[in-house]
């Protein structure tokens, strides 16, 4: 997964339930040096009687704000979906150094 | 013959010490014994294969790679070896005259038979996790994401300094620190471990007869974590699509193993230990508030809290019992602990029994103040006439 035009991750979930799945594994797909590199990530558990739905929200460089539905996406499909935003943030990066 | 030879020849069986070792050349199995004297100065040395004869003769004669080649070991009553030579190879021949043979079906005691093969990592990591389970009262599940080996240690470092400052030295409280840890577990089989755990009894598995080495009939019961009846109890625990009950904690549990996991595991129920914990690896504010800059500063230090972090509670299991963030908490914030909680109950209960013994004691003791009550009555309208007369006639 690109990771590097991301520069905020907010998700919120109830890891008691089975929808919670792709919500965490994106969260353990962030590299380590995440943070540190200034991506700012916030995770809120729910409580366990909690029914919301899970959600993932991802915001990249160029202000593009992604509303992802981790409640029926796989993580193969959420990582498909931030990947072809940022490989076109990759593209023009490439040609703007280049 | 020499008086070596000649002590050996004269030594019964049972003073041989018997050592074996094998050999599959071309297909021909060689088994060899080697005979040494245990009396004899020369061979005070410690043996260079460690095996006992049971457990070689047992994979020598594994079925399934010898099959139809009966295995008959020779020990000759009268063994003379040449001076030359003191270690000496007796060889398997097919031709039984008076042998000892080992039963086809024979099961060595010290290699069970296991539904997974026993010597994988896997099956080692099985068998560490389900003693584990069984071991550890408490135990909270962190998710970890991506934390780096500096990130660990520094992590495990704030950890130990807390669970050391609220035990005291040389006491029960200062063991519990000493044991509980922060380890990385490998979920899928951690999954698995959580099923043997819940589903397998090894009280009801009925046992299967096997031969003992004399080729006697013996009932052994195997109920190990790897035996194929905790395989077939966990498989058939969670098979079809039918939901677990509510009341299963594998039910329960089975939600939060996803993606890679931290144990943190305490060896006894000390909400002490427990707070402790939660101040270092999930600090919430009020009731957990993270150690101070000025009393701990390592733990404000870039790589800590870069782990700290990544580290996130999931949940915990307690006394076989699932709890969310909430329910951990709440066992973390039992002032005094399991002795605490048992002086709750007895105070409880004591006050129970008070105002039980008040209410019993309130209801004749009304009737008796009725009764008195009405009584006095009584006797003033008794005596009141009497007075009154009294006063007549005085008048």
């Amino acid at each position: 997964m690109i990771t590097r035009f991301i520069t905020e991750v907010n998700t919120r979930f109830n890891p008691f339930s089975a929808r919670a799945r792709s919500a965490r594994l994106f969260l353990s797909f962030l590299p380590p040096t995440a943070r540190s590199s200034g991506m700012a990530i916030t995770t809120k558990l729910l409580p366990r009687t909690s029914t919301e739905p899970s959600t993932l929200h991802v915001k990249f460089k160029d202000g593009k704000e992604m509303n992802l539905d981790c409640e029926a996406m796989g993580i193969k499909s959420i990582v498909e979906e931030v990947d072809r935003h940022s490989r076109a943030l990759q593209k023009a990066a490439d040609l703007a150094d280049g | 013959m020499t008086p070596a030879g000649a002590a050996i020849g004269d030594a019964k069986i049972s003073d041989l010490e018997v050592r074996e070792y094998r050999r599959e050349s071309s297909g021909l199995a060689v088994v060899g014994i080697r005979l040494v004297h245990s009396t004899d100065p020369i061979h005070k040395m410690p043996p260079r294969i460690r095996c006992a004869i049971p457990r070689g003769l047992g994979s020598a004669v594994n079925s399934s790679r010898i099959s139809n080649r009966p295995l008959v070991l020779r020990l000759p009553s009268s063994f003379t070896p040449s001076a030359a030579t003191t270690r000496q190879y007796a060889t398997a021949t097919a031709a039984p005259t008076s042998g000892f043979r080992i039963p086809d079906d024979y099961v060595p005691p010290t290699k069970p038979p296991t539904a997974r093969p026993s010597d994988t990592r896997k099956s080692q990591l099985l068998r560490t996790y389900t003693s584990l389970l069984r071991s550890t009262p408490i135990t909270l599940i962190f998710q970890h994401n991506n934390l780096t080996a500096v990130e660990w240690a520094a992590v495990r470092r704030e950890l130990r300094l807390a669970l050391n400052s609220v035990s005291t030295e040389g006491s029960e409280s200062a063991d519990i620190a000493s044991k509980a840890q922060l380890q990385v577990i490998r979920t899928r089989i951690f999954d698995v471990a959580l099923k043997i755990v819940e589903f397998h009894d090894p009280s009801k598995v009925t046992p299967t007869t096997v031969s003992s080495i004399s080729g006697k009939r013996v009932k052994v019961v195997y109920n190990h974590d790897l035996s194929k009846a905790a395989y077939k109890a966990s498989k058939s625990a969670t098979k079809g699509d039918e939901p677990l009950p509510e009341s299963s904690a594998y039910g329960q549990i089975s939600p939060l193993l996803i993606g890679p996991l931290a144990l943190f595991t305490l060896p006894a129920v000390s909400p002490a230990h427990l707070a402790a914990a939660l101040r270092v690896l999930s600090p919430s504010p009020p009731a957990f508030p993270a150690p101070s800059k000025k009393k701990n500063p390592g733990y404000h230090d870039a790589i800590a809290q870069g782990g700290l972090q990544k580290l996130m509670l999931v949940g915990g299991r307690i006394e076989d019992k699932v709890f969310d963030l909430d329910g951990v908490k709440w066992v973390g914030g039992i002032d005094g602990g399991l002795d605490g909680l048992r002086a709750q109950l007895v105070h409880m209960l004591q006050t129970a029994g008070l105002g039980l013994t008040t209410t019993l004691e309130g209801a004749s003791k009304s009737l008796w103040l009725t009764m008195e009550s009405r009584r006095s009555v009584l006797e003033e309208e008794q005596n009141g006439p009497k007075e009154g007369e009294k006063k007549e006639e005085a008048a």
